[in-house]
């Protein structure tokens, strides 16, 4: 057996040579094309999640994972060209710092901590400002800039990131020139728009307790102005709706574990503030919550704990005033406890003398406020962008079905989960890489059936969850 | 809110897999002669392969005798995923499918005793690195020897009948795939050996004029066991380790019966046709199960201590034509085709067996060195028809363990066999 094997192995290894012309082939099927489309030259026009920002800071790799650049990449297959992102440095790498997993407890929980080296800062004082970055650019996505924002010639000194791209000779430019200015010099043939999460979201992760909802007016007239100077030169694109905030992480994290703990212990409810208006313990700005009424993983329960309640909810009937430091600036601390009327000896969270602060619950009537406006602005993009024939990712809709039921990524399950869930990063608000990624093939799937293109999406699972120590 | 419960909450599902070349992992290579001419041969009684294809043809041979043949699988793959990214294909590997008869017996007598070596089913298939299933599968070899001494009697000179003890002799598996952690690749394997075991070849042989033979035979199901089989895991997160605890797996993987009916038709001396429908049983396949263990206790690998993937196979017929014309006394040519039904249902489509309906063409040529002395040269051709399944059929069937795409796969089978008569 084994000589008759050795006598024709070579005579089979001849024919087998021959037979190399067998491979199949599908790469024409479908083959990639950019359809109606032109994707010569890519804008893309937003705030952190146009960025990149992953793990509550900007960094290199987030950047370089951002959905922009991405879909600049995937662009590139159908006759895309150079996509610029103000990119920080190999050796600034680290950008803004930003949360990683520093290890685990004895009970198996993550800590984070700031990452601090290789960072990108060139002054702390009196605000924090990063290392410029004046060349043109393709990726104008600001971090933690609001619909609202678009027209104010303010913005530079309050938006380091946008002051980080803003040459200094023109400081007072508003986001809204610069976009003009860019669609000028780079006649861009196809855009991305992703304004209004921070109209809604900085008041949500602020518990109602500060921040605002942008005026439906003004976010509907924004709206059309930088819609309007995108496809001033006849560019196609997207415009994306604003995800539901109250399914992120940042809410659904810690309330069903605190529950669990009270119910565990028996207390029937708590303490807590709500709203932004001053006042003392017998003002309206008191409330109690009951426990039932906490939402758990289930969905039963109304009220929201954000993740930055985490390392206080311990503190839960003991005299303290750690929960207050954590968000109320040393100095104004004392007037800010007195306009509250909080008495931090008393019990945390037990008493209406010292609540469970605003900032930590985003409760029903808040809310309500979130979604009322949150579907008044995606009424108000689908509108403008029906208007101008353009592509909607509808990411409401998309985030709700992620939210409820996850999605698998050729194979690899993927839930709306803190770090268990891949897609979303430490911060609890912003995506991983994967979660970008995957927002990108989302992109492409709606600008495929607008566009009547064939550009081909990623490996979604290939890119990375949260980083765990390796 | 510890790392066990939000780990093990998302935690990727350990999936498992089988694997390709007749239907599902079906090997259908009786013997060079027979490859030749499309795989028929359950109707006649050509020669010693008969043992394999219908024992009851067996006893009809006038002829003492041993042939060997050995064939090698080239398989050819193209994947393209869902989302429209690059062709995915898989590593050249091949594998050389072998079979091997002798019966005895005197010239003129009623009985005729035989053994058999040969391998009905096996896969092997690497798919090149990080191609989108590779969670999924990224490589497998499975095998299987069976052994099989075989009498055959003749109760008339137009009737005959023969049986075979089937004997799973060796076998073996071996899987590796990529696990998905947060932010790393791992890797997972699972090697084992067969347990042997037992089934049944029998077949009768009716042959009314010199030109027409019939053939019905039946091969029983073995299940292919493996107990005690190695898990080795690569997991490059240490917080990750309590996921990975198992060292070894038990599974088990139904190589299904057969029914097999032939036809022969002799209209002159030197042609010969003839006519095959397989019916292999492949609906006995309804899941593919892994237990994991430790110390015999069952122990974790993912998020549990086991696994499960949807098969649900079905039934499949497979169409076989074939003829041979003999030249002259040494040179004989042959031709032949098979259409072979898949027993994978649409949505239900693995990396292991990236199955649909075949084409099948096939050519040999057989030649007589001497008066007991021959080769034979075979090459079979498959096609493997373009399947496509989307994420909404995977969804909705359940089987989101296996990645969407399009798959084609081309298999090209040369090979080679020698006979010696008397």
């Amino acid at each position: 057996m084994n000589l008759i094997f050795k006598r024709s192995a070579p005579f089979l290894a001849l024919l087998g040579l021959a037979l190399g012309g067998c491979q199949p082939d599908l790469n024409e099927d479908p083959k990639s094309s950019a359809g109606q489309a032109d994707f010569t030259t890519y804008v893309s026009v937003g705030n952190s999640l146009t960025q990149g920002t992953s793990d509550g800071g900007v960094y290199r790799e987030g950047q370089l994972n951002s959905y922009p650049n991405i879909l600049a990449t995937q662009f590139k297959r159908v006759g895309g060209g150079e996509f610029v992102q103000p990119l920080f440095t190999e050796a600034q790498s680290n950008g803004s710092g930003y949360l990683r997993i520093t290890g685990f407890t004895a009970a198996g929980t993550p800590t984070t901590g700031n990452v601090t080296t290789n960072l990108a800062i060139r002054a702390v004082s009196p605000r924090v400002l990063y290392t410029k970055y004046t060349d043109p650019v393709n990726n104008l996505g600001v971090d933690g800039i609001r619909m609202s924002d678009i027209t104010s010639n303010t913005l530079t000194s309050t938006n380091a990131y946008f002051e980080r791209i803003t040459p200094d000779a023109n400081l007072q430019q508003t986001y809204l020139q610069r976009v003009q200015a860019t669609v000028t010099s780079l006649r861009p043939t196809f855009f991305t728009s992703w304004l209004g999460n921070n109209d809604v979201l900085g008041f949500a992760t602020a518990g109602g307790a500060s921040s605002s909802l942008t005026p439906i007016a003004t976010f509907t007239a924004n709206n059309n102005l930088v819609l309007d100077a995108l496809t001033a030169g006849g560019a196609k694109g997207v415009v994306a709706t604003i995800p539901d905030v109250t399914t992120i992480p940042f809410f659904t994290t810690v309330g069903p574990s605190f529950k669990a703990t009270l119910t565990a212990n028996s207390v029937p409810g708590i303490v807590a503030m709500t709203g932004a208006a001053p006042g003392g313990p017998a003002t309206a700005n008191r409330r109690q919550i009951a426990t039932a009424d906490i939402r758990d993983a289930a969905g039963n329960g109304r009220q929201l704990f954000t993740l930055t309640s985490s390392p206080f909810l311990g503190l839960l009937g003991r005299p303290t005033g750690a929960p207050w430091r954590s968000f109320v600036p040393r100095a104004a601390l004392a007037t800010y406890l007195q306009a509250y009327g909080v008495d931090t000896l008393q019990a945390f969270g037990a008493t209406a003398g010292n609540p469970i602060p605003s900032a930590f619950i985003l409760d029903d009537t808040e809310q309500a406020q979130v979604q009322a406006a949150t579907t008044a602005f995606n009424t108000a993009l689908v509108t403008a962008a029906n208007a101008r024939n353009l592509a909607v990712f509808d990411a409401n809709v998309f985030f709700r079905s992620v939210a409820t039921s996850g999605v698998i990524t050729n194979t690899v399950p993927n839930t709306a989960a803190y770090v268990s869930g891949n897609l979303f990063s430490l911060d609890g608000v912003h995506p991983t890489p994967r979660g970008y990624a995957l927002v990108a093939n989302e992109m492409i799937k709606v600008i495929n059936a607008k566009y009547g293109s064939s550009v081909p999406g990623v490996d979604v699972s290939s890119y990375r969850g949260v980083r765990f120590p390796q | 809110m510890t790392v066990k419960t939000l780990l093990l909450a998302g935690g990727a599902v350990l999936m498992g897999a089988s694997s390709a070349s007749a239907g599902g992992f079906q090997v259908y290579l009786p013997s060079q002669q027979s490859i030749g001419m499309g795989g028929v041969g359950v109707g006649l009684s050509m020669e010693q392969a008969a043992q394999f294809l219908n024992p009851g043809a067996m006893a009809m041979l006038r002829q003492s005798g041993v042939q060997v043949g050995v064939s090698a699988t080239f398989a050819r793959l193209a994947f393209r995923p869902a989302s429209g990214g690059p062709q995915r294909e898989l590593e050249n590997t091949t594998v050389t499918p072998f079979n091997l008869y002798a019966s005895f017996g005197p010239k003129e007598g009623k009985f005729r005793t035989g053994i058999a070596v040969y391998t009905p089913y096996g896969s092997t298939l690497k798919y090149q690195d990080g191609w989108e299933g590779r969670f999924s599968l990224s490589e497998i070899t499975l095998r299987a020897i069976y052994v099989q001494p075989t009498v055959s009697y003749a109760i008339t000179d137009k009737l005959s009948v023969g049986a075979g003890l089937m004997i799973l002799a060796s076998g073996s598996v071996n899987l590796q795939r990529a696990v998905a952690l947060p932010s790393a690749e791992g890797r997972i394997e699972l090697d084992g050996k067969t347990k042997t075991g037992f089934g049944v070849n029998a077949g009768i042989f009716f042959k009314p004029s010199d030109k027409l033979s019939l053939g019905v035979s039946y091969r029983s199901k073995i299940d292919a066991r493996v107990v005690g089989g190695d898990v080795t895991v690569t997991n490059p997160i240490p917080a990750l380790q309590s996921r990975f605890v198992a060292n070894k797996f038990d599974a088990t993987l139904p190589l299904p019966a057969t029914v097999n009916l032939g036809i022969g038709i002799m209209p002159t001396d030197k042609l010969t046709i003839g006519v095959d429908v397989n019916f292999t049983q492949w609906s006995e396949y309804r899941a593919l199960r892994f237990d994991f263990t430790k110390d015999g206790a069952p122990a974790q690998i993912g998020t549990a201590t086991f696994s499960e993937s949807k098969r649900s196979y079905e039934d499949a017929l497979t169409f076989r034509l074939g003829g041979q014309y003999k030249v002259n006394d040494k040179l004989a040519l042959r031709l032949g085709t098979a259409y072979d039904m898949t027993p994978v249902k649409d949505g239900y489509v693995t990396p292991e067996t990236p199955d649909n309906n075949r084409i099948i063409g096939t050519a040999g040529v057989g030649y007589n060195i001497t008066e007991n002395f021959g080769v034979d040269a075979s090459f079979m051709f498959q096609a493997i028809l373009k399947r496509t399944q989307t994420e909404a059929d995977l969804l909705n069937n359940g089987t989101t363990d296996r990645v969407a795409g399009t798959y084609r796969t081309n298999v090209s089978i040369p090979g080679i066999g020698f006979r010696y008569n008397f």
